[in-house]
């Protein structure tokens, strides 16, 4: 087994390192406490090549392979201490840019992929609704095919990037009698008739990524706007969340890597009752933990992504990688807190801003417990 | 236009150096290589001037092989081509023999302008690129802080004590530049993916024709040493208001919090 990374790849996640904390961290207090979305941020990142990593040159991007783009966006992640930012660039990516460059026709993969690559374009996916979540298939937005459109009807909840996107990647069901051998998907652009984005919903962290509802009444969908075959959606949806819990954590082993040489540097220069606080065995062990956490995290990241790249099936490391590189990314923030005290509890020091944003990782792309369920049955239980 | 621009690579400031036991060499413990920053500033800048009217940036190195990636970063960021001297014993050269190597490629190209940073950050020579304008016959305007292309001629600021001096350059000439003179972008993951593709011609001095007499060194360093670090202490004394009163004639003085 070979772990080694050559030149060329380092050379990559260096410069994303240098990217990243030169032009990405201005004023993230403020845009935390504001909810503020930045979409210069997001064409910088564009620009400098980060939505196209693993798609091909000829839609605008540079086909890099998936463990080198897990590099670049662990470097990423350790030099941009934006989670929101990062989270919404991963979620267009492995929700809408993989399943239409994997499912979509040469039309809509010329048409969308070269826009979402250079920036000019968001991209959102809607498949959760307000009565529909882990059982994402018990869907209630319906398509009808009516002179040569379909017709889609329904609410979709909790959509990333929803106020700032162009396009969306929308589930819906031909016929709800089919259960999920009706689930279809389609491309919707935000000015189809019919089409309206709800108003951006407040949330504790991830605070600088704005998601919304998606309201369809009557919405027009030309046929050619649907992505794969009528009932297909399921395995859409399923395989471009196999991509998404493969790969959105990767930015947030670069946080818990600074976070972690933060903590580092703190417990040597912070001294209490005369010695450094790292000299304490309570605070030693919670920063071991952590160092523990990331490199297994590391760990179970290059095997899913090693997975990926030789295209194999990865579902149960697919929801290993998510369950366990979630619930690390909050373990370690909590403990990173705690290492930094009373400091830690206080929004200047940035610890804070870390646990609220790591949060959401243990809740979006399946909660933990729905990840445990798909292990499980892999399992055959 | 055709644009030279010449890059050294030179250890990371963040890397740790030591002196070695002989007294007359650098020791380095954790080799990293960079672009000298002042070369940033100088590929930026042909990089401009070739976006406004049309032409080829090409760097040009004297170095051994770390300044492979070094070169590799500057096509990333948007030369067109790159040549490097490579020779192990760069290290050993000094200024007169360096700028006798840079040249000799230089005649090769016939370039317009070229543009170096104005000091290297390892050594701090000051020397090598107006050098090479000596050896070239050619102007130099040195440590500039804007450079305007006018048609044939370009125009050029030097910071002097309290102002400008603003120069009318003709071609071919060399430029050094000042930091500051632009803000040099950082190469993108495309570029370097294309970069990768992009040759890095290599040329040894005798296919410049030069034998080692032509660059032998015309100095030896005696000794390196390294920056004497003292820490003043200074104790105030007397009643706390005369104390208050030192301090802050003291930070006065020093400078500190202004």
């Amino acid at each position: 087994m070979d772990f080694s990374w050559s030149d060329d790849q380092l050379n990559l996640k260096e410069s994303a390192i240098k990217f990243a904390k030169k032009e990405l961290n201005n004023q993230l207090i403020q845009r935390d406490q504001r909810g503020v979305f930045s979409r210069e941020l997001w064409e910088k990142c564009a620009d400098f090549g980060v939505q196209g990593m693993a798609f091909p040159e000829k839609y605008g991007g540079i086909n890099a392979d998936i463990l080198t783009t897990m590099l670049v966006m662990e470097g990423l992640g350790y030099g941009c201490k934006d989670n929101g930012l990062i989270f919404g660039i991963n979620a267009q990516m492995w929700s809408v840019q993989m399943p239409i460059l994997r499912f979509g026709s040469d039309a809509q993969k010329s048409k969308y992929l070269p826009n979402l690559c250079s920036g000019k374009w968001i991209g959102g996916h809607g498949m959760t609704e307000p009565d529909s979540g882990s059982d994402a298939f018990s869907l209630r937005t319906s398509a009808k095919l009516k002179n040569g459109c379909y017709i889609l009807n329904g609410t979709k909840t909790f959509v990333t990037n929803a106020p700032e996107a162009n396009v969306f990647l929308v589930f819906a069901t031909v016929d709800k009698k089919l259960g999920f051998m009706g689930v279809t998907g389609f491309i919707i652009e935000k000015d189809f008739p019919g089409f309206h984005v709800g108003k951006p919903i407040e949330k504790m962290g991830l605070r600088t990524n704005n998601m919304a509802e998606l309201i369809l009444e009557d919405c027009e969908v030309p046929v050619e706007n649907r992505l794969g075959e009528v009932g297909s959606g399921a395995a859409v949806f399923n395989d471009s969340m196999e991509w998404e819990r493969s790969c959105i954590l990767a930015s947030n082993l670069g946080g818990m890597e600074r976070q972690l040489e933060m903590c580092i540097n703190y417990a040597k220069e912070r001294k209490q009752f005369n010695k450094p606080i790292g000299k304490f065995q309570a605070v030693a062990n919670k920063i071991v933990d952590m160092k523990v956490r990331l490199e297994t995290s590391r760990q179970i990241l290059y095997k899913v992504a090693w997975l990926k790249k030789t295209e194999s099936q990865a579902v149960m490391d697919a929801a290993i990688a998510k369950l366990y590189l979630s619930e690390a990314w909050v373990k370690s923030c909590l403990d990173a807190i705690q290492i930094h005290g009373g400091y830690g509890f206080t929004t200047e020091f940035e610890v804070e801003r870390d646990l609220r944003d790591s949060i959401g990782g243990t809740l979006y792309s399946g909660t933990s417990e729905i990840q445990q369920n798909i292990i499980a049955h892999q399992l055959g239980l | 236009m055709k644009i030279v621009v010449l890059i050294k690579s030179v250890p990371d400031t963040a890397s740790i150096f030591k002196v070695a036991e002989d007294n007359k060499f650098v020791v380095i413990g954790n080799p990293k290589f960079i672009m000298s920053p002042y070369d940033e500033y100088a590929l930026e800048e042909a990089i401009k001037v070739k976006e406004s009217v049309s032409g080829e940036v090409v760097v040009v190195s004297f170095g051994d092989e770390n300044a492979l990636e070094v070169m590799r970063t500057a096509l990333a960021v948007g030369a067109d081509s790159a040549i490097l001297v490579e020779n192990s014993d760069a290290d050993s050269f000094t200024g007169k023999g360096v700028s006798k190597v840079l040249a000799a490629v230089i005649k090769t190209l016939s370039p317009n302008i070229i543009f170096a940073g104005k000091q290297a950050v390892d050594d701090d020579g000051c020397q090598v690129p107006e050098r090479v304008a000596e050896i070239l016959g050619i102007s130099h305007a040195s440590a500039v802080t804007r450079f305007e292309l006018q048609g044939l001629t370009a125009e050029a600021d030097r910071e002097v004590e309290g102002g400008y001096c603003t120069m009318e350059i003709t071609f071919p000439a060399l430029c050094t530049v000042e930091k500051g003179i632009n803000t040099p972008r950082y190469p993108t993951l495309p570029n370097i993916m294309k970069a990768k593709r992009k040759e890095i011609r290599k040329m040894t001095l005798e296919e410049l024709n030069l034998s080692a007499d032509d660059v032998r060194p015309g100095l030896t360093v005696n000794s390196i040493s390294l920056p004497r670090q003292e820490r003043l202490l200074k104790k105030l004394e007397g009643e706390i208001g005369a104390q208050v009163k030192q301090l802050t004639s003291i930070l006065r003085e020093e400078k500190i919090g202004l």
